[in-house]
């Protein structure tokens, strides 16, 4: 086959120079274009938070948003002469998804871009995977995601995720105080978080007097879970608890609807607002939701601010902060994951003031002693012992109403 | 001398680069094999992945959890991998064409399953953390640079042995079945039993980059061994020249900088690497080792 697509004749003597010649300084640019790239961004006078984020495959919808909400941040400070009279830089490199892209990006960021601090999204494969040599660089990581695996590298790694713990209670409580509903399933992914949050939900299940009559599991672009939610029903579920993020919360919405289970109920897990969206369309009232404060109503900052605890006036404030510029720069795009970015590098920043320091070390010091910080997203409390900040639950339950987030009363 | 010229551009300069080409060094090792059965025996495998899954997760449990030397879990899981091809090999190199090529992808996904949802072995997502560098008798390769010389030797080893096979024996019979079944059949080649014994060696070749991946990043999990990962060292192979011995390298070298040296265009990255390799595969069709093959031609 190759064959007739080779030409019978070898080129003559000057093509041959020619064709080397264009070889050779093809591989001269290229060699000069890494060396420039491995050289670039040596400023001395920013600080540099780098973010390794999924902004391709499975994790694009939420670490686009967990981007967005860095750059409100930096924009935010750098009108208020960024931090230690620094200008804030935050720079972005795409994983991909994948773990090996991670290595590689971070490894880039460390090595050629000499960055303070990391901010990284969701990836927690990607995350863990360069979390062994982030340590040893004494570099502080400040993650969307879980928490990488061993103590040597907890100890320069901060959760911005609420803990798993807080998705379970938040449903469970919901269903206990608020519906009939006492028979539950369970619908799981194979993802890190779910399975964290699965034995949090085996386990919490008597605590509040309901029953786990069905656990199935499915894959993040499975095209349909019509089989799992057959036996669920047969199991007698009147609610299912879904344990996994992403679009397939409307597959199982769909899915709910065309099997005609008119009882049935979805609670799904925190994710981004358009996913809700596109459910909530499906099944109407029959979906519910967990989000933040912040993600709640759209009639104007204020508004969401309101949903927040009244009593906290600090809590209100960081919401405004965030919301009034978010609002004006995005419109109604989803702010769960976005105010947790915003969040992290303003705590960075006060980490970093505090510190009087752009080292890494300081800086890791300095957040293990910010002490409660009231933001956006959460408040968030980390300490030495303590690097999941989030301490106190954040979420609410919510339905949507004539079109709009609204927390379920 | 381009290459030895890249590699001691990289050592001396440092940075991420050496993850860079330690990464290809690593596929360099992968495509090899690959090349073995795909190139010289002119057969289809979307599978090799799993068998460096095998070679990454055995890697993982037996040195991170069972506290055994590199070398030792790199032979072991070498073994463990060339069994398994043995194994599953038997009755599916018996099949031909598009049908040799889903049996090997549902190998693939078979072997994907299994690492995400046999957590008690292989952790699932979570991933196995903690295995160690490269090393030898309790000598850890500490550095990363003294890493990327060693997968550097790892991999122009694995060249030389491809290169010894094919000028044996075994490698004519394996291209005597790449020109024709049939013709390979009636002059007395055992083809199934040829098909196979590929087969084994394109998967311990793959096991033992696993292995080497495993020991490089320190990390491994179920989405490292995925379809991306079959789709890369086909870009690989065909953009370096399948059926060469020096395509394989090459395009694993070329397709792994290629994205860093269009890194700067951001979000664009990905569709300017696209569109090279698409010009790539367009006018060079032969690969970079068929293009190297015409310029050295001697001129008529």
């Amino acid at each position: 086959m190759t064959g007739a697509q080779w030409p019978t004749e070898g080129p003559n003597k000057d093509q041959v120079k020619e064709m080397y010649m264009s070889l050779k300084t093809t591989l001269l640019a290229t060699a000069i274009a890494l060396a420039a790239t491995a050289q670039a961004a040596r400023a001395e006078d920013s600080f540099k938070i780098g973010s390794a984020l999924g902004l391709t495959g499975y994790a694009a919808t939420g670490d686009r948003n967990w981007r967005d909400g860095l750059q409100l941040a930096a924009d935010a400070l750098n009108a208020k002469g960024g931090i230690l009279g620094r200008k804030v830089e935050i720079i972005v490199e795409d994983n991909r998804s994948q773990p090996q892209d991670a290595v590689v990006a971070y490894r880039k960021m460390l090595s050629s871009d000499q960055v303070n601090a990391f901010d990284s999204g969701c990836v927690s494969a990607g995350n863990m995977a360069a979390a062994s040599f982030v340590a040893r660089a004494q570099v502080p990581m400040l993650l969307c995601s879980i928490l990488p695996q061993k103590p040597e590298e907890q100890a320069w790694a901060f959760s911005f995720l609420p803990p798993p713990t807080f998705e379970i209670d938040a449903r469970y409580g919901y269903l206990r105080d608020r519906t009939q509903i006492r028979k539950v399933g369970l619908l799981i992914d194979p993802t890190p978080y779910s399975q964290l949050m699965k034995g949090f939900a085996t386990r919490l299940a008597p605590q509040y007097g309901l029953e786990i009559v069905a656990e199935e599991t499915y894959k993040p672009d499975d095209s349909d879970v019509n089989v799992q939610l057959g036996r669920m029903n047969a199991a007698g579920a009147g609610a299912v608890v879904k344990l996994g993020q992403g679009g397939s919360t409307v597959t199982v919405a769909k899915n709910i609807r065309q099997l005609g289970l008119d009882k049935m109920v979805l609670m799904a897990s925190t994710d981004d607002g358009g996913i809700f969206k596109s459910a909530s369309e499906v099944l109407g009232d029959r979906f519910y939701f967990i989000g933040s404060a912040v993600q709640f109503g759209d009639a104007g900052p204020s508004e969401k601010a309101a949903n927040a605890d009244k009593s906290n006036g600090a809590a209100k404030a960081a919401i405004d902060a965030f919301l009034t510029p978010w609002v004006a720069k995005y419109g109604d795009r989803d702010t769960g994951q976005a105010s947790r970015a915003y969040d992290s590098v303003m705590l960075l920043a006060k980490a970093a003031t505090a510190a009087n320091s752009v080292a890494g070390p300081a800086i890791k010091d300095a957040i293990e002693r910010v002490g409660a910080y009231n933001g956006a997203g959460a408040v968030y409390d980390f300490s030495d012992k303590q690097h999941v900040g989030i301490t106190k639950n954040p979420y609410f339950v919510g339905q949507f109403v004539n079109g709009r987030p609204t927390v379920s009363k | 001398m381009l290459g030895v010229g890249l590699l001691g551009f990289v050592m001396l300069n440092g940075g991420y680069l050496v993850t860079v080409l330690g990464l290809a060094a690593i596929y360099g090792v992968f495509c090899t094999g690959l090349n073995l059965f795909m190139g010289y025996t002119g057969q289809a495998s979307f599978g090799q992945s799993a068998f460096a899954a095998v070679g990454g997760y055995g890697t993982a449990i037996l040195c991170a959890g069972h506290g055994w030397d590199p070398v030792a879990g790199l032979v072991v899981s070498m073994a463990i991998a060339g069994l398994l091809a043995l194994v599953v090999g038997y009755p599916v190199m018996r099949l031909r064409g598009h049908y040799l090529a889903m049996a090997t992808f549902a190998l693939g996904l078979i072997v994907y399953e299994l690492s995400v949802e046999w957590s008690g072995l292989t952790q699932g997502y979570m991933g196995y953390a903690g295995i160690p560098p490269l090393g030898f008798a309790g000598h850890e390769l500490g550095t990363e640079r003294a890493q990327l010389g060693a997968l550097v030797a790892i991999m122009l080893f694995g060249v030389w042995l491809a290169e010894r096979m094919k000028s044996s024996r075994f490698g004519r019979a394996l291209r005597a079945i790449a020109g024709s079944e049939p013709a390979a059949m009636a002059l007395g080649i055992p083809v199934s039993r040829y098909k196979l014994a590929a087969f084994v060696v394109a998967a311990v070749y793959a096991s033992a980059a696993g292995s080497l991946f495993a020991h490089f990043i320190g990390f491994i999990s179920p989405e490292v061994f995925g379809v991306p990962m079959v789709v890369l060292s086909f870009t690989m192979l065909y953009l370096g020249g399948i059926g060469t011995i020096w395509g394989p390298v090459m395009g694993a070298v070329i397709a792994s900088l290629l994205p860093e040296l269009f890194r700067g265009l951001k979000e664009m990255q990905d569709i300017a690497y696209s569109v090279v390799l698409i010009l790539m595969l367009i006018f060079v069709p032969g690969g970079l080792a068929g293009l190297l093959r015409r310029l050295a031609r001697k001129p008529t």
